[in-house]
């Protein structure tokens, strides 16, 4: 019985160690659920084979693959203001280094396992963490200093890949040179950028109108005796992609200075911090924050309890459906999984323990997740509803005086904090 | 070949054989290193050193150069160390020792070396995943070849000390070890594939390999469990075969934390530890000393592992033939067919 066993076990590992060597170089992968979603968004059935490998030529021509990488040539954005091609040439390719040890496959050596050689999220070690490594393509990213709907800044990003997040599989990579993590921020930004391109051109693909014109591509193949006006079209259409690709591009661009800026933090006697506790607690639990309805009566983390994030709401919606979430997995969605607000009796945030940090989580929300941006006051209307800036410093005197309060009697908590502090 | 010949056999086989050894497991942590740190390519070209001769690459540039070149070269000279020991082993043995079965395993010895060495210029001139994993599963298997090749030099075969040796407990115990062996060279290979997962693979390979690697890591317990309470009895008449089988149940211990520290050291604790403020707190470090050790260690405990199980399946099986050759009597069969060969000519006596 033994003997058979072993050669059992002999022959998945070695079925194992094969499927996984015999894949192929590196290829991109094709962004299969959001072609489904765009499909039955337009209402077909789905986008035909020639239509998919069109987006994945235009993609190749305009972004290279992953050993050879390029920057898109569009002319309305400034493109190299956040990228370049020497720096990415670090990040992309096989792995190694040459004689003056200058690294090459950073992204390869580093990032690929978790977050996939296209940026989707999905390497192979990914099914195991809770969170998901984060998909770039859709351009969202959770911890940075601009609104929602805004693309982290340089900073931002940066901050991540140095600090890595608590709690979470994604590493700091502080250990890296300078230059090493800037070359692998482009390289998230590039690959961001690909996949919303990616998005974009998949979009255009399913508004494509193929029951009047079934062979219509997005951008038409001119042969040497094309006539006049077919070139001309050609060259609009051309134009037509670029401009698209130009906006996914400004997106970046122009966040790269667009922190929201934050009123210092106000100067406070420890009288005073025990009050704006006590008006941060308020505010906690009112109407206006309703903070309570998601971190829980005791700020477990315990009130919202089933919803997901963005990255898989988009396919499942609430995830009613166990037809349409298998049909997504089967299409590469990581199996969904509820997203749980944060322990806030921790004292331990993802994004960045700074007061500002916790300002900036609190203000702009979590990008792609259910913690909303604050509502704000709209200003020189004192009797509208939403929170003030200093509304806001409260709370986060309070946030931070949390992992002091008693679950049993919160109504001290402020005064206990203040006694820690004299200590 | 008699007790008295035995006695005057050469020493030298077994003792180069003990030092290929001690060549070898520094070895295995430096290619751990070289892996951990993504070296592999530091050096472009192979067998020499940017157009150096291995030997010749100079001394200062390896010491003060980048730390991935710094582990690659250092790789590499211990490797070509290990060529050198094993040539060594090969003359002696044939110089001095009569068994051909002995010889031959001398032989095999360098012939693996070489293959090793040839597998790592492949792995830097192919650049290729493949050929890296091979030569990273190689090294533990010529490592428990070692182990293998020790205890067959060993001029002092375990032997029984009274003369009432229970030589029927034996057969069943090298059984058991060798069992162990073959469960501890799948769990290597199991665990190069988690290392070495190629990055177009899909989440479901990565999630095969990592069940596998659990499964086979509780058989590993089971196992290394039974050849002890195995060796117990036995060991009280036969020298050397408690101390392996204690040493396994300290290493595989030791292993199981290891495990579970690297898989903390690189994907940091599982979401249902959240609640706890160390694990929330922990943040994964990439490249730190820490995560390269425990990474390291828990390969080369790996190996250590093998190791032990072949060296207590070596002894135990060259026991028990060296039992049926003083109490022809008891009609037990060979532990082993190898060991049988091995010690043929004893038993013709
Ligand atoms: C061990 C797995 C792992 C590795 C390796 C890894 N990451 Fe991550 N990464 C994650 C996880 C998990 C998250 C999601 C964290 C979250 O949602 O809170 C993440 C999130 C991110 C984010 C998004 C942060 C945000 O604000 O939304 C970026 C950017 C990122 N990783 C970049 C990288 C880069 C660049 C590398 C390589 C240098 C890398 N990661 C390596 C697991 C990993
Ligand atoms: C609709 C649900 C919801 C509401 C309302 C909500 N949160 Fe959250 N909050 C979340 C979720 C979900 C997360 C975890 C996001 C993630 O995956 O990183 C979170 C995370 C946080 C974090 C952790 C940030 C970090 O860096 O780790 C803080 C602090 C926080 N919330 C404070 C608040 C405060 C203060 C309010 C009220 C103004 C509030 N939340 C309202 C759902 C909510």
């Amino acid at each position: 019985m033994n003997r058979s066993l072993l050669i059992l076990l002999a022959a998945t590992a070695g079925g194992v160690a094969l499927a996984g060597c015999g894949s192929p170089a590196a290829e991109y992968r094709r962004y299969e659920t959001f072609a489904h979603k765009a499909a039955q968004d337009a209402g077909i059935e789905k986008l035909k084979a020639s239509q998919l490998s069109e987006v994945d030529d235009l993609l190749a021509a305009f972004y290279g693959t992953p050993d050879e990488p390029a920057i898109p040539a569009v002319e309305d954005a400034d493109i190299a203001s956040v990228l370049s091609l020497p720096l990415l040439q670090m990040a992309a390719g096989p792995v190694g280094s040459d004689e003056q040890g200058r690294p090459r496959g950073l992204y390869r050596e580093h990032c690929a396992h978790c977050h996939g050689i296209t940026g989707d999220g999905n390497g192979p070690t990914a099914a195991f963490l809770n969170p998901y490594p984060r998909d770039y393509r859709p351009g969202k990213f959770k911890f940075k200093s601009t609104p929602v709907g805004g693309k982290p800044t340089h900073a931002d990003l940066k901050k991540v890949l140095l600090e890595g997040v608590a709690g979470t599989a994604m590493p700091s990579f502080k250990l890296l040179t300078d230059i090493e993590v800037e070359a692998l921020t482009q390289y998230v930004i590039y690959l961001s950028l690909r996949g919303e391109t990616e998005r974009e051109l998949i979009r255009m693909q399913a508004e494509l109108d193929l029951d009047s014109e079934p062979n219509a591509r997005l951008v038409n193949i001119v042969t040497e005796n094309a006539t006049d006006e077919e070139r001309q079209l050609q060259q609009e259409q051309m134009a037509a992609v670029k401009e698209k690709i130009a906006t996914v591009v400004n997106k970046w661009t122009g966040a790269m200075d667009a922190s929201v800026e934050i009123p210092p933090r106000p100067e406070m006697t420890p009288e005073e911090l025990v009050e704006s506790r006590k008006l941060g607690r308020t505010l906690f639990y009112g109407s206006i924050a309703n903070c309570v309805k998601c971190h829980g009566d005791s700020a477990l983390g315990d009130g919202q309890l089933t919803d997901y994030d963005d990255w898989t709401k988009e396919f499942i919606g609430e995830g009613k459906d166990p037809e349409v979430v298998a049909q997504y997995v089967a299409l590469g969605l990581p199996e969904p999984r509820n997203i749980r607000p944060r322990n806030l009796r921790m004292g331990i945030y993802r994004g960045g323990m700074r007061p500002i940090d916790i300002y900036w989580r609190i203000r702009n929300g979590i990008e792609g997740t259910p913690m909303p941006a604050a509502t704000m006051k709209p200003d020189g209307d004192p009797n509208a509803k939403g929170l003030t800036p200093d509304d806001i410093w409260h709370i986060v005197n309070y946030i931070e005086s949390l992992p002091y309060e008693s679950i049993s009697n919160p109504n001290d908590a402020a005064e206990r904090a203040l006694e820690r502090m004299r200590m | 070949m008699s007790q008295r010949e035995i006695q005057r056999q050469s020493p030298w086989p077994h003792r180069l054989a003990v030092l290929l050894a001690l060549v070898t497991f520094p070895l295995i942590w430096v290619g751990g290193l070289v892996t951990t740190y993504d070296a592999g390519m530091a050096v472009p070209d192979w067998p020499g050193t940017y157009g150096y001769n291995l030997f010749a690459y100079p001394w200062t540039t390896w010491v003060a150069g980048p730390w991935d070149l710094f582990i690659e070269h250092g790789h590499r000279l211990l490797g070509a160390t290990a060529g050198l020991v094993a040539i060594a082993l090969v003359i002696v043995t044939f110089l001095t020792e009569k068994r051909t079965v002995i010889r031959f395993a001398a032989a095999g010895a360098l012939v693996l070396v070489v293959v090793q060495g040839a597998l790592g210029g492949a792995r830097v001139l192919l650049d290729a995943r493949l050929v890296a994993m091979i030569h990273g599963c190689l090294g533990p298997a010529f490592f428990a070849y070692l182990a293998a090749l020790i205890a067959a030099t060993s001029c002092r075969p375990p032997s029984s000390e009274r003369t009432a040796a229970p030589v029927s407990t034996l057969g069943p115990l090298a059984r058991t070890a060798w069992i162990l062996a073959a469960l501890a060279c799948g769990q290597l290979i199991l665990g190069a594939v988690l290392r070495h997962i190629p990055y177009g693979a899909t989440p479901q390979v990565f999630r095969i390999a990592l069940v596998f690697h659990l499964v086979v890591a509780a058989a590993v317990v089971l196992q290394v469990g039974w050849t002890a309470v195995q060796a117990w009895p036995v060991g009280r008449q036969f020298r050397g075969l408690r101390s392996p089988s204690l040493a396994l149940l300290a290493l595989v211990a030791l292993q199981i934390v290891l495990g579970l520290a690297t898989y903390v050291a690189k994907y940091s604790w599982p979401a249902w530890f959240g609640d706890y403020q160390f694990a929330a707190a922990y943040v994964v470090e990439e490249r730190s000393l820490h995560q390269a050790l425990v990474t390291t260690a828990h390969v080369a405990g790996g190996s250590l592992i093998l190791f032990t199980a072949v060296t207590l399946a070596m002894r135990s099986s060259l026991a028990a033939v060296s039992g049926e050759s003083r109490a022809p009597s008891a009609h037990s069969q060979p532990a082993s067919p190898f060991s049988a060969l091995l010690w043929k000519r004893r038993t013709a006596l």
